[in-house]
């Protein structure tokens, strides 16, 4: 292996000193060459005799040069340098299939490649801390449900007093408290509750003060909180001499103890820690807050052993629910895994599935350009049989062709690392301004493994573009031989180049339509608007937090009855309050804001959720909805018109009741053609999980104008109580000078209630426009592969009908030179080509109707255009038209008396 | 009249030039080539050229070295001598030999008869 290390090393050595090394070995030969001379004559030859005799001993001269070249060097190298440079020729020389076939790669490429990325950041297993691989999350396992739990305070405590092989083992969660620095208003922030344990564990030292210590963590201590930098950066304007001073949290007063450095955002994104009290004797046993564990492996610990070891250990048995501990099983995964896993870890198994997938989706388009590889080959007959007969072999054909596709696809896989970079860059902006992301999330860099993914995409695009028709057009060529010189009448596109040309056509007629639809359905909201004067509302998110909540709960809130009433009475006054400001004309309060309401599955009375309604236009099984509680004046403040029955009266808002209203889109897509009102429907399932029979029936009382319009999204309102959901979204309408509300908005609250929060206070269009972000993405992305798809399909027909010209050229030549009618020679000519065109785009058209009668367009995000098919069919006959323009003009240019001379 | 010298076999050619290198010391190319004629007594086809492409082989391998110097006739000459790897290899080399060459004689000698 050394020698071979060796070897190379030496050959790659040699073939930056190449004159060197030549003008060496010429040296060497001539001293031989007067050694062997002197040698001789000293034996009795004469002077010609010997020099004669010296050179027939040594050989030719000249040859040995070039071996001791190929012995030393890369010789390979030498003749790919020439295939790279024919290659930039032959690609300058065919510009337009560089262009298809270049933008099919990259757009394949930038694809797959976007996958590789984002699978490869999100489950990275090493976090950028120092020895980051070993940071592991603890959990406890439910292997009924199959699902992750908290581990339970008293199971931490006890791993952390009995486990060897895991050190630092803590846990934090995560609460909303107001902050407060000196007597100004309190601003929402998300506090890391953590274990003194996480900053040794991260290993990361203080860039001011100390971090917590586990002193921090007893009853007794004084309540101190340590500042992140960006927090440092933005409210405390860099300030040297924080440490030490107080600020509030809530209704407490906090020293601040340290400052972390920039980047430093343990354990997700968080920039304020105070310590968690992990005493459970502070809780009653089963009422312990939920934590997210973690540890570090001990040194030579492995994560096996660390399982092994917390799985002998088990967890305790719980006191009061069901569960018995043979069903709950301690857990260690790999940090940043089972932060973004929601189920069993077996998240790389289903990236390398995604990855799969995208990766074959190149085969497609790489058949695509290997047509027009196939049938420029085909074209490059002479050539190539001029080459074949002075010596080339076939290898040598097909490797050039390999490297011109490779070529071409390496500059596709330039292109698309930089598009994947820039989406990567503006899809870190878009989450890091909604809401943050773990900071080991780096999506605007390409790491190495994304590089080399894009880079074997290139070599498996080349290789099926590349080899695969060359091998066909050459082995032609082995058959033919010589005969191929000037025989340009004989080229034919072949029985299955011209099938694949048929079925591109075919295939994208039937993809343009769902393609269309889908963009404009994306689109649409973007273009048209939300369909309301989202501009002049603000929105806010309004908690009243009495007890500290976790974020990333999923379930819905279980009114208390206290808190529910002051909830009530806080905003009844907050709303009375801000109507009295100027600007400010009206408030209503919603579950959750227009726009991103959760999902749920629902049954209509007479049809089952898992059969489609008789008539109507929806065939999917599942009859999916989204949700909102609204209250008495949504309607009203969003100017949403009644189309039929009533609104929400007093009574509806009154316990029990069952009163909904739907949208426009529900009504037409669920009901269908009857009427709407007085209709029953069910949940069946949702976010938070599956009904049973007890659950009740809701009857539709009014039907309303879709909020926010131009989707086709399916909308149920509820009436919602005040007080009866915690917390809630708010919007009000403050006109265009909405920017300087905000600010009055907090104040207000905060004067209310400290408990009284408001947050994510942003204008409606804003949040809009970020939703919509996104989304765009695709929308483009898909737009980006119709296009080249038609594009390739565009270049497929001009090379059916280059090759239907070129074939007959003599039989033109002599048609014309007859007299024909140009224009009829040339309808005749096409026949053919058009034909299986015109075949080709009916299976097309058939296959299109059937996508947009089986595919669920609408559940899709899709919007139904009418007309889009017709719309399509006209666009390929366009296409097609273009494509026959330059091949019918080559055909009316011939020369009866060359054609016939060719012939 | 039938030429009866054999061809080099493939493969043995590093080995005589290592173990030329080995018993006389640096020598050039020249030296190299007229010491296997003359221990193969003219048995032996040498293709002269030959030698130089063996020699960069061997030179790449680094089991031998070159160094331009002064031939005994006053002439500038490219001096190989063998590394310490490279006598290492033909030792390894030579045992291969010894036992294939003993192999390849006991197949080929005739069987004794009982």
């Amino acid at each position: 292996m050394a020698t071979l290390f060796r070897v190379v090393l030496a050959r790659i050595r040699a073939c930056f000193r190449s004159g060197d090394l030549d003008r060496d070995f010429d040296q060497e030969l001539a001293t031989h060459l007067t050694m062997a001379e002197d040698d001789k004559r000293r034996r009795g030859m004469t002077r010609a005799q010997a020099r004669r005799e010296a050179r027939v001993e040594l050989g030719g001269v000249t040859q040995l040069r070039e071996a001791s070249r190929a012995a030393r060097g890369l010789p390979w190298l030498g003749t790919f340098w020439l295939d790279v440079k024919l290659g930039i020729r032959m690609l300058r020389k065919s510009w337009g299939l560089t262009l298809v076939g270049g933008l099919a790669m990259t757009v394949m490429i930038a694809i797959a490649g976007g996958a590789f990325s984002f699978f490869d950041t999100a489950f990275r297993s090493q976090l950028p801390l120092d020895e980051g691989d070993r940071v592991v999350a603890l959990m406890t396992w439910d292997a009924e449900t199959n699902r992750r739990r908290s581990p339970s305070l008293p199971d931490l405590e006890r791993w952390r007093e009995e486990a060897r092989s895991l050190e630092d083992i803590g846990g934090v969660q995560t609460i909303e408290q107001g902050l407060a620095i000196a007597d100004g208003p309190a601003e929402p922030v998300a506090v890391a509750q953590m274990t003194a344990s996480g900053f040794q564990l991260a290993r990361v030292p203080p860039l001011l003060g100390r971090p917590l210590v586990a002193e921090d963590e007893r009853d007794d201590a004084a309540p101190v909180v340590v500042i992140g930098h960006e927090a440092w950066r933005t409210r405390f304007a860099f300030d040297p001499s924080l440490v030490g001073r107080q600020v509030r949290l809530d209704r407490t007063l906090h020293t601040v103890v340290g400052v972390m450095p920039e980047g430093f955002a343990f354990p997700v994104n968080h920039r304020f820690w105070t310590p968690l009290r992990v005493d459970p004797s502070r809780y009653a046993r089963n009422a312990e807050p939920a934590v997210f564990g973690f540890a570090r492996l001990a040194p030579d610990a492995t994560l096996a052993g660390a399982q092994a070891e917390l799985a002998t250990l088990g967890v305790l048995p719980p006191v009061t629910v069901t569960e018995t501990d043979e069903q709950l099983h301690p857990r260690v995964a790999p940090y940043s895994l089972a932060l973004v896993s929601t189920g069993e870890e077996n998240l790389p198994v289903f990236a390398g599935l995604v990855l799969l997938i995208v990766t074959l989706l190149m085969v497609p388009p790489c058949a695509n350009v290997a047509i027009l590889v196939y049938a420029k080959t085909v074209a490059r007959q002479e050539e190539f049989a001029t080459r074949y007969a002075l010596g080339a072999s076939r290898g040598r054909i097909v490797a050039q062709l390999f490297v011109e596709m490779l070529l071409l696809a390496t500059g596709a896989a330039g292109v698309a690392l930089v598009v994947v970079r820039l989406t990567g860059e503006y899809l870190q902006s878009i989450i890091t301004m909604t809401n943050g992301v773990p900071f080991w999330f780096d999506f605007g860099n390409l790491s190495i493994g994304t590089v080399l993914f894009a880079a074997g995409l290139a070599a498996l695009a080349a290789t099926l573009a590349g080899v695969v028709p060359a091998r066909r057009a050459t082995a032609r060529l082995m058959q033919s031989g010589l005969r191929a010189l000037g025989g340009r009448t004989g080229m034919q596109l072949g029985t299955t180049w011209t099938a694949l040309v048929v079925a591109q056509v075919a295939f994208c007629l039937a993809i343009l339509p769902v393609a269309a639809e889908l963009a404009w359905g994306t689109l649409r909201p973007s273009i048209l608007g939300p369909g309301f004067a989202a501009d002049e509302f603000l929105t806010a998110r309004l908690a009243l937090n009495e007890v500290p909540r976790t974020r990333p709960s999923l379930e819905i809130d279980v009114p208390v009855r206290p808190i529910a009433s002051r909830f009530a009475d806080l905003q009844g006054e907050l709303g009375q309050r801000l109507e009295s400001e100027p600007g400010i004309s009206a408030l209503t309060v919603s579950a959750t804001m227009p726009g991103s309401e959760p999902w749920a599955i629902v049954e209509l009375d007479g049809v089952s959720a898992l059969q489609p309604p008789g008539g109507g236009p929806i065939d999917d099984s599942d009859i999916t909805v989204l949700f909102n509680r609204v209250d008495d004046v949504f309607f009203d403040t969003f100017e949403v018109p009644l189309l039929a029955g009533r609104g929400f009266s007093a009574d509806d808002f009154a316990l029990g009741r069952t009163a909904v209203i739907v949208n426009r889109m529900f009504a037409q897509q669920i009901v269908g053609d009857g009427p709407p009102l007085g209709r029953r429907i069910r949940y069946v399932r949702s976010a938070a999980g599956s009904s049973s029979e007890s659950d009740p029936w809701y009857e539709i009382v009014g039907v309303v104008d879709d909020l926010p319009a131009n989707t086709y999204r399916r909308r149920l309102y509820h009436p919602m109580a005040p007080g009866e959901v915690n917390p809630v979204s708010i919007a009000l309408r403050a006109g265009p000078t909405s920017a300087n509300t905000a600010a009055r908005v907090r104040e207000l609250t905060t004067a209310l209630d400290p408990a009284l929060r408001v947050d994510e206070l942003r204008p409606l269009d804003e949040v809009y426009l970020q939703y919509q972000r996104g989304n765009n993405i695709g929308a483009y992305m898909l737009a980006a592969v119709a296009v080249s798809v038609l594009l390739l399909s565009a270049a497929g027909m001009y090379a059916l009908m280059s090759f239907t010209v070129a074939r007959r050229r003599r039989e033109i030549g002599i048609r014309t030179a007859l007299g024909a009618q140009p224009t009829r020679l040339l309808a005749g000519i096409f026949k053919r080509a058009l034909t299986q065109v015109a075949v080709g785009a009916g299976a097309g058209a058939l296959a299109a109707r059937l996508l947009g009668i089986y595919l669920p367009i609408e559940e899709m995000g899709g919007w139904s255009v009418p007309g889009i098919l017709p719309a399509a069919a006209t666009l390929m006959v366009v296409v097609a038209a273009f494509a026959a323009i330059g091949p019918a003009r080559r055909g009316l240019r011939i020369e009866p008396t060359e054609a016939l001379r060719d012939g | 009249m039938t030429d009866t010298r054999s061809p080099i076999l493939q493969g043995t050619l590093d080995l005589m030039v290592l173990k030329t290198l080995e018993q006389l010391g640096p020598l050039h190319g020249y030296g190299i080539a007229r010491r296997i004629e003359q221990v193969g007594q003219d048995a032996l086809v040498v293709n002269q050229g030959t030698i130089y492409l063996c020699l960069v082989r061997l030179v790449q391998k680094k089991w031998i070295t070159a160094k331009w110097g002064t031939s005994d006739n006053n002439r500038k000459a490219k001096f190989y001598s063998v590394t310490k790897a490279g006598k290492k290899q033909l030792q390894a080399e030579t045992e291969n030999w010894e036992r294939i060459s003993g192999v390849i004689g006991r197949v080929l000698q005739p069987a004794e008869r009982s």
